[in-house]
């Protein structure tokens, strides 16, 4: 899912922007094999044995990673914890920074599992594709192995989602227009939501 | 993997540049890389031991905090966030009192108790000092064992062990339960001993008279209650407040049955820290007695003590676990919901400070979400002024004050709601202190 803007489409992508909104990927790895890169195609680094690993055991790894995330997303988010506001948004899981921050993880789960390979949904903010691979990396770490990411496929950005989207064969002016028209909807109501 | 049923972002890493060696070659040569091994197919998960809080006491259990062992070292009177201890064996049970803690194992080694932190009751039993035989360590600053005077010592095992302000209980399989430490109120279920000195102290008292074998110990601050196989609950101690709920508010030296509204009733829990008492019973009701000032049992007496057992009538569904902290409560139903009440900062904001009923906490906020609907609170406890509570999926939420740094956050701030605490593994069990924690985590591989 790749978003443009059209003309005064350009202006409402930058509040979009602003509003930091999640984006979900799916992403493909490896494991037993380590690389520079952290990529399947990068310089092999390392190699190592995987047979130890099960899907339990690489769940438990991912709640924490969402675990050790969710503090991140509280601290950036600059509100102050000891108000009664910082718990509403706590309870009602709103609370993710309005400004620059580190990548953040909101939610990762497992899709597939076969070893050697593996598929996981990220749920995330301010990433970087170099980021998502190197958590690949890090998981394969600390399932006492290593691993390297295969594919990386952006299946949200915001409030556009894989259905939203154009295939290449859609590419003509028609279909552009009724996809801004069924989108502008979802795009004014969450710009309200956010900033007012 | 192209089916083009949508645009993709495909990243294939950095590939195409600069004349790479031929595929084969790579090929080649990955095959030919050496495998390593850094976990076998058995690898079994580790079971360690964390702590944190207030050092000084040496309640922690690392000498180095209280006395660096390098120059260039500092000492570390506060650990905000979870360390790793060190222990020889598993430890299956652990129990925080104020300012020292217990460590016990199941094991039929002859040393099945440790202790640390504050002695200047004993409560950690006799540790001889090197530099003077005669004479008792007032501060443990490492896990010593407690040599207990059992009959049988390669046999019997340790089941669980307690601490409240100044004794302590070790409940064993087959021998009783042994109390040590402060008898001043009759905590430690012996006749009180006027003018006696309880530092560097060897007594360590065995108690066996109840009616059927003892399955849990539980200390309050100054008073001990006993919860029998047969689901009733005895008492000993301090009961001005009417924490031993035995009918008065004088000192009880001998263990004594309560009766009450918990009489006939299959008690299958008892909790307490501070001077309020609640019991779970098989049917998923709970009952409290003690000290009411902070609104703990203000749902069925407006008196501030209560001296008797009571029925809690609270319509929250069937309760599991209780767990009773110095002012407020907390309860953990079947259906996985946490309800807190009573006074102090109670997990709901920094607005709610008192309540008599119960209120729910947010499932939300323990990592239940559409995405992990699964998510459910599997225990609670309580500290002096803090609470805790474990999920399935093995995750530790705190709140409360953060005394001394005692809820492993890393902030020094008090936590209205509860809050993550990030430990390198499955949290399996936490025992809360006044100003400090300890927990047992199994690793992850």
């Amino acid at each position: 899912v790749s978003v443009l803007g059209i003309g005064h489409g350009n202006k409402l992508l930058t509040d979009l922007y602003n509003c930091h909104l999640t984006r979900v990927y799916t992403v493909g790895g490896l494991f037993g094999k380590a690389t520079d890169d952290f990529s399947d195609t990068g310089n092999l680094v390392e190699k190592t044995t995987f047979d130890h690993i099960t899907r339990e055991k690489l769940e438990r790894i991912l709640a924490v990673i969402q675990g050790t995330n969710q503090k991140a997303l509280l601290m950036y988010s600059n509100i102050d914890m000891k108000t009664q506001e910082a718990y509403e948004l706590a309870v009602k899981g709103l609370i993710r920074p309005m400004g620059k921050s580190p990548p953040i993880i909101t939610a990762v789960r497992c899709l597939q599992f076969a070893l050697p390979e593996f598929q996981l949904e990220i749920h995330c903010l301010h990433e970087t594709q170099q980021y998502l691979r190197k958590m690949v990396h890090e998981i394969g770490l600390e399932l006492k192995s290593s691993a390297v990411c295969t594919q990386v496929r952006r299946i949200r950005d915001g409030v556009f989602t894989v259905d939203d989207a154009l295939p290449r064969t859609q590419w003509n002016l028609q279909s552009i227009q009724e996809a801004i028209w069924n989108c502008q909807l979802k795009v004014e109501t969450e710009l309200e939501k956010t900033l007012g | 993997a192209m089916a083009g049923v949508a645009r993709r972002l495909l990243c294939r890493g950095l590939g195409a540049a600069a004349g790479p060696p031929g595929t084969r070659q790579l090929r080649e040569a990955e095959e030919a890389a050496p495998v390593f091994q850094y976990a076998g197919k058995a690898a079994k998960r580790k079971d360690r031991v964390f702590v944190w809080g207030f050092s000084y006491s040496g309640a922690l259990g690392v000498p180095s905090f209280v006395k660096p062992d390098a120059g260039w070292k500092k000492p570390r009177r506060i650990q905000p966030t979870p360390y790793r201890l060190e222990t020889e064996e598993k430890i299956s049970s652990a129990a925080c009192g104020y300012g020292f803690t217990l460590l016990a194992s199941k094991t039929r080694d002859i040393t099945k108790v440790w202790g640390m932190g504050l002695n200047k009751d004993s409560q950690l039993g006799f540790q001889r000092s090197r530099r003077d035989q005669t004479k008792g360590y007032e501060y443990v600053l490492e896990p010593s064992p407690i040599p207990l005077p059992l009959e049988k010592p390669q046999q019997t095992r340790v089941l669980q062990v307690s601490c409240g302000r100044a004794h302590s209980l070790v409940l064993t399989d087959s021998e009783g339960v042994f109390t040590m430490g402060n008898n001043s109120y009759g905590q430690c279920g012996r006749k009180v001993v006027e003018d006696e000195i309880y530092s560097g102290s060897h007594l360590i008292h065995q108690l066996k008279e109840f009616d059927s074998r003892v399955v849990q110990v539980v200390c309050g601050q100054d008073h001990s209650l006993f919860r029998t196989k047969k689901g009733t609950v005895y008492a000993c101690g301090w009961g001005a407040d009417g924490q031993t709920g035995l009918g008065h508010y004088n000192i009880t030296s001998v263990p004594t049955k309560l009766h009450g509204d918990i009489a006939g009733v299959n008690i299958i829990q008892v909790s307490s820290y501070g001077d309020c008492c609640l019991a779970v019973s098989d049917e998923g009701d709970v009952f409290g007695w003690g000290n009411s000032e902070y609104l703990q049992l203000a749902s069925v007496t407006e008196t501030t003590q209560v001296n008797v057992p009571r029925h809690l009538p609270f319509k929250i569904g069937k309760v599991k676990e209780a767990a009773c902290g110095g002012t407020g409560n907390l309860v953990l139903t079947e259906e996985g919901n946490v309800f807190v009440w009573g006074y102090g900062i109670l997990g709901k904001g920094p607005n709610l400070i008192e309540t008599a009923v119960p209120e729910m906490i947010p499932p939300s906020l323990f990592g239940w979400s559409d995405f992990s609907p699964d998510t459910r609170v599997a225990r609670v406890r309580c500290g002096l002024s803090q609470f805790a509570a474990l999920t399935n999926r093995g995750e530790l939420f705190v709140w409360g004050k953060n005394l001394r740094g005692c809820l492993g956050t890393g902030r020094m701030e008090d936590q209205y709601f509860p809050w993550r605490v990030t430990v390198p593994g499955e949290v399996v069990d936490v025992a809360c202190g006044v100003d400090h924690m300890v927990s047992m985590v199994r690793s992850f591989t």
